[in-house]
């Protein structure tokens, strides 16, 4: 059995089908990426799969357990972290207090939760950042915030949903360095929602490509990115003749 | 061991705050010792209990950001309890105000987990429907006096008595009240630190993500309504005692939500002092601008008058209260 199932799931909000049918698994130690145009659904089936959405069908297994009918707190304590895209940190909060937000949900002793949420932001290379208000901070920064409040609630698996928007190449290579130690040190398995394309092709071991709410191809990188029906739906033309020298090389 | 130590340590506050609250505290402690009319005996009374009601209230609608517009009907099981039971049972304070917590934290649970399924304003609205609605039960009900209310005569009672908080002279009430102002802020000292309060912290900020970090978001806004509660009905008792002549009109009526949620706004919601800068600016400017205007110029209602402009400013200027100012102004500083 594998650590992640989604099967058959489909979401229908009114008349539109935002996830249909989409199927796929994933081991443990995986780094996934989740792409594909805006609206393909893969924010929603995020929601499905950590329960802020309950799917109009089919089934999730995390871990051995069914987990398609959770609500999104219990879905958090089977050990499924996420970031939200649009959503940075509690702002009135320190970055400190925020990774301790994290950290409660595995004991109720602030002496604890304090203690981890410490080593949780020694580890991301973020302490000296620990006593400042999120909303502080410049964007980077914050987003390397939430990935460490999600860290402090003790995923087995975090999703990730576009970490790197709007942030520029230097920050990326950092935010990039953060996933792969997140992934690699820690050992937690990742999916990831990503639009920018350097930071996605480069760390994720396979990819899955929505279009329209269903799921079009699914492999590693390299094939990903010269299949005909990803380039065509996503990637484009000029993505693809640029790009074909330099990931063959890798 | 650890939840004790934590409400003893203040030492998160700059040092500037640890000295003014330290001023405050012996000033609070020595007052009735200094020549004082009897005036502002019963104002530095009101002072604390709406203090208390305040700390309450910012449990849920300061940390939480759950606008709670219906605390007055706890007040009012809290004062009924104690007088029904004083007045037909004769059972003492100390007994019933327990019992009026447990009747209030019930009833906050029967209403809450409804409420709860509402958000902002409409939370809010039927927050006030239901203190209005229970207004109206006792108004028309004779067990507990109707619309005419209860009245505690002291006569039957010998003063002082400690047990069934009879006294004459108002210093006795006064030092219960400091008593259990001390304790408040000590539970709150804690409360904000604990795992409650950083939860409702995330709450307020991004219910969506609190639910990803696996807080269940429904049942610890019930929890922490029930502390609300219980800080409210509490203080509720001891005004039955206090006051000795209660009616639904002067515990539950509409004005004294407001004024409790007033308190914790003006003077910051979601701080620890904030509900006590609040009462401390808003119960003197109360009661002596109803002495020297209201009764002598016929200018009733003009503390009406006064709750609406602060509202007007709060929302206007700075959401978080007199303490967010000082705050920004701390940051400004640091910056």
């Amino acid at each position: 059995m594998a650590f992640l199932e989604v099967h058959n799931l489909t979401k229908v909000f009114g008349g539109l089908r935002a996830n249909n049918n989409i199927s796929f698994a994933l081991e443990q130690d995986e780094l996934v990426g989740l792409i594909g145009p805006n609206g393909a659904g893969k924010t929603t089936l995020f929601n499905c799969i950590s329960g802020l959405h309950t799917s109009t069908s089919g089934r999730i297994i995390f871990d051995g357990e069914d987990i398609t009918a959770l609500k999104a707190h219990e879905v958090a304590r089977h050990g499924l972290g996420r970031t939200f895209q649009v959503y940075v940190a509690a702002g009135d909060l320190t970055v400190l207090e925020n990774v301790m937000v994290g950290c409660f949900m595995r004991t109720r002793f602030r002496s604890r939760a304090k203690a981890n949420a410490i080593e949780i932001l020694k580890n991301m290379a973020i302490e000296d950042l620990s006593d400042y208000l999120v909303n502080e901070l410049p964007v980077a920064a914050q987003k390397r915030v939430t990935m460490a409040t999600a860290i402090g609630s003790g995923p087995k698996l975090l999703l990730l949903d576009e970490v790197a928007a709007g942030l520029n190449p230097s920050e990326i290579e950092g935010i990039m360095a953060s996933i792969k130690h997140i992934h690699e040190q820690m050992g937690i398995t990742v999916i990831l929602i990503e639009h920018v394309m350097e930071l996605v092709m480069k760390v994720s071991h396979r990819l899955i490509v929505l279009d329209y709410g269903e799921k079009i191809a699914e492999g590693d990188p390299e094939t990903i990115s010269k299949s005909p029906l990803v380039i065509k739906a996503y990637l484009g033309e000029r993505y693809a003749r640029e790009h074909k020298e330099g990931l063959a090389k890798d | 061991m650890e939840a004790i130590k934590n409400a003893l340590d203040f030492s998160d506050f700059p040092r500037v705050d640890m000295f003014v609250a330290g001023a405050v505290s012996i000033g609070l402690i020595v007052f009735p010792i200094f020549p004082h009319s009897s005036f502002a005996m019963a104002t530095m009374i009101q002072f604390l209990m709406f203090s208390l009601y305040g700390m309450g209230w910012n449990t849920i609608g300061g940390y939480g950001g759950q606008v709670d517009l219906g605390k007055a009907q706890y007040v009012g099981i809290g004062a009924y309890t104690t007088a029904v039971m004083l007045i037909r049972w004769d059972i003492p304070f100390w007994f019933s105000m327990p019992i009026g917590v447990c009747l209030s934290v019930g009833w906050s649970f029967i209403i809450g987990y409804p409420l709860f399924r509402l958000k902002g304003h409409y939370f809010a609205i039927a927050t006030i429907a239901t203190s209005l609605v229970l207004k109206d039960l006792f108004e028309v009900w004779d067990f507990v006096g109707a619309a005419r209310g209860l009245e505690i005569s002291p006569i039957k009672y010998p003063p002082p008595d400690f047990m069934r908080l009879i006294f004459r002279e108002d210093i006795y009430y006064f030092y219960v009240i400091l008593f259990f102002f001390f304790i408040g802020i000590l539970y709150i000292n804690w409360f904000r630190k604990s795992r409650l309060g950083f939860q409702l912290r995330s709450i307020k900020d991004n219910e969506d993500v609190a639910r990803s970090l696996g807080i269940n978001v429904h049942w610890a806004k019930i929890k922490t309504y029930a502390i609300a509660t219980a800080f409210v009905s509490m203080v509720g008792s001891f005004h039955a005692c206090y006051i000795k002549s209660i009616e639904p009109e002067d515990t539950m009526s509409l004005d004294i939500s407001i004024l409790i949620a007033l308190m914790a706004m003006l003077g910051g919601a979601g701080s620890l002092w904030g509900p006590i800068i609040g009462a401390g600016i808003l119960i003197p400017l109360k009661s002596y601008l109803k002495e020297w205007l209201g009764a002598q110029a016929g200018l009733v209602g003009i503390d009406l008058i006064l709750y609406a402009i602060i509202i007007m400013l709060i929302s206007a200027f700075e959401p978080r209260g007199v303490w967010g100012i000082v705050e920004k102004l701390r940051r400004r500083k640091r910056n």
